[in-house]
């Protein structure tokens, strides 16, 4: 959702969303709608919540158009919204009991090496081929993180949102933005490790 | 270089932000460490993975908004003003 060169010319849709134009909200609504549910989808759990976020996010585009400068794309300031209302969905209800990430790093003997050394994956460099089963593996497994380290996972990996964005979107340091995708990617790449290794993908 | 400082600087390595000489050392570590060579490649993978699933997931959003939703919005924004 980052902009084009070739993007057409927002302006007077813009400034017909000021006015508050209930034709351009709602060509707005049906433009975004769908890919915003999307990513609400991906933060909280089921179709109705995803739905009361992008209602939220909508609101708060709303009452806050007047501030929208154009810097950006209408498309980018609206993901960033449905983002925030997402995580503050979130925070509002804790998650049922979640695993510690510490159970899902790698385990290290004293030397330094890791104690279970499983097989190179079968999929190798960054061209994967993605079959649905194993989209499904991948999607629950992210839903397996626990919720510090899988929002910072989906905002930096997912969503690509830059550290520092990330950073100020959760109210957290930037080193430990970092820290927390490093190990998110670590849990990911162990839980995926029993579907990767030789021919068991 | 152990295995575990390996896998600690691995994304700080992908990233482009170890200083040089750490740098050295870590690829000095990969040319004899065959498994941590495998792991930076499944480090990659997962990342790919994580991206390439959403981004079908993506692909196949129906572009029609549910109707209901467009109608709460729009009932929603009259309450409020």
């Amino acid at each position: 959702m980052s902009s084009r060169p070739d993007a057409p010319d927002e302006t007077a849709l813009v400034e017909a969303l000021k006015r508050g134009d209930d034709d351009a909200w709602v060509s707005v609504i049906r433009d975004l709608g769908g890919r915003l549910l999307a990513v609400a989808r991906r933060f909280v759990r089921g179709d109705d919540e995803a739905e009361d976020v992008v209602q939220e996010a909508f609101l708060q585009a709303y009452k806050n158009i007047d501030r929208f400068e154009g810097g950006s794309r209408l498309s980018t300031w609206m993901h960033r919204i449905v983002v925030n209302a997402a995580l503050m969905r979130i925070r509002k209800k804790s998650r049922t009991k979640e695993v510690s990430i510490e159970d899902l790093l790698p385990r290290y003997k004293d030397d330094g090496h890791r104690v279970e050394v499983g097989e190179a994956w079968t999929e190798r460099g960054e061209d994967v081929a993605m079959r649905e089963e194993l989209r499904r593996t991948v999607r629950d497994a992210i839903d397996r993180l626990p919720e510090n380290y899988r929002n910072v996972l989906l905002l930096r990996d997912i969503e690509q949102l830059d550290t520092a964005e990330t950073a100020e979107i959760l109210d957290i340091s930037v080193n430990a933005t970092k820290t927390r995708l490093h190990r998110a990617r670590l849990a990911l790449r162990e839980l995926l490790d029993p579907h990767m290794q030789g021919d068991a993908a | 270089m152990t295995c575990k400082e390996f896998i600690d600087f691995l994304m700080a390595y992908l990233d482009g932000e170890l200083e040089a000489e750490t740098a050295r050392v870590f690829e000095e570590h990969m040319k004899l460490c065959p498994p941590c060579v495998d792991y930076l490649e499944s480090y990659k993978v997962t990342v790919a993975l994580g991206r390439k699933a959403c981004a079908d997931e993506d692909a196949e959003v129906p572009p029609e908004v549910p109707e209901g939703l467009v109608k709460a919005i729009l009932a929603a924004r009259r309450k409020e003003s």
